[in-house]
């Protein structure tokens, strides 16, 4: 079955498209364009990006944070981990 | 393609000296001094530009109109910046097709992030693309192949989809494209060369027919 599309092989048929790409209906803003336009100038901007207002993403963030900065508060002391307790040594034999 | 953004341009458009842009400059000067009138003659004397440039690289009416809002946006904020060096058209041209293609990137990230969170099952979003009812045989045939041109200038690099948008669409002079996309007018050629041959390619019947 022929390809029913006639295809930009030749000059012509390029030129031919580009005048129809050239004549497309022209697109505008809808009306009050301006009104919207001051509205999101008066509007204040969010100070979290989208992600972060997404509680999922932004409790993921936290124990991330907690994870990776939080290590020594997690784990006993190191000082205390390789000592014994100081009231130990009262109840060693004299 | 990041398109950067310097507000001096080191091609000016051709200076034309009449008083459109003499209007321009007085009309730049009012809004550095934060003048709401002369805001709203940029938008009404602009936005069908800004937005046209906009919905040429998005093919979107939604996100042609969020980045045009964007557009004047940022001039209205960035505008005491603005030294006059390059014309305010070829400023304005410059943010919409570099906030296009920003969000262009954006969306097809977002796109991309939707995809991985319902293969996880985060959400209930269909994993398929949304199907296109337009049957090829029920499209007139010229209007196929405009759809299928308009398809692929949209899988162009960044700047050769600017560059082809901008000459074909409209109807910037080479030098004025060079100026938006600050580059050379030779640069603009060897993109509108290489777009074309691309476009070309992808456009052309198979060579051969059993």
């Amino acid at each position: 079955m022929p390809d029913p599309v006639v295809r930009p092989g030749s000059e012509e048929e390029w030129e031919a498209l580009m005048h129809q790409l050239r004549q497309q209906p022209k697109v505008q803003p809808r009306p009050f364009f301006y009104a919207r336009v001051r509205a999101r100038l008066t509007t204040p901007r969010p100070w979290l990006p989208g992600w972060g207002r997404v509680p999922a993403y932004l409790a993921l963030l936290g124990l991330l944070m907690l994870a990776v900065s939080g290590d020594d508060a997690l784990l006993p002391p190191a000082a205390a981990a390789g000592h014994y307790p100081s009231q130990a040594p009262q109840f060693l034999p004299h | 393609m990041a398109l950067s953004l310097p507000l001096l341009s080191r091609f000016a458009p051709p200076a034309s000296g009449d008083g459109a842009t003499l209007a321009e400059a007085e009309l730049v000067t009012q809004l550095q001094q934060g003048s709401e009138a002369a805001f709203r003659t940029l938008v009404a004397r602009y936005q069908d530009r800004v937005y046209t440039t906009a919905f040429a690289l998005l093919r979107s009416a939604e996100e042609a109109e969020d980045v045009a809002q964007e557009v004047f946006v940022e001039i209205y904020q960035t505008v005491g910046r603005f030294r006059g060096e390059a014309a305010l058209s070829t400023w304005l041209y410059r943010l919409a097709a570099s906030r296009a293609l920003q969000h262009q990137r954006r969306l097809n990230a977002k796109k991309r992030f939707a995809y991985f969170t319902s293969l996880l099952g985060f959400n209930n979003q269909v994993l398929h693309e949304p199907p296109d009812h337009a049957h090829p045989l029920a499209i007139l045939e010229g209007e196929q192949q405009l759809c299928l041109l308009l398809a692929h200038i949209g899988r162009l690099p960044g700047q050769q989809q600017v560059a082809f948008t901008l000459r074909h669409e409209q109807d910037l002079s080479y030098e004025e494209i060079a100026a938006v996309l600050d580059t050379t007018v030779s640069a603009v050629e060897s993109l509108l060369f290489r777009a074309r041959q691309t476009l070309r390619r992808h456009l052309q019947p198979p060579t051969s027919h059993a």
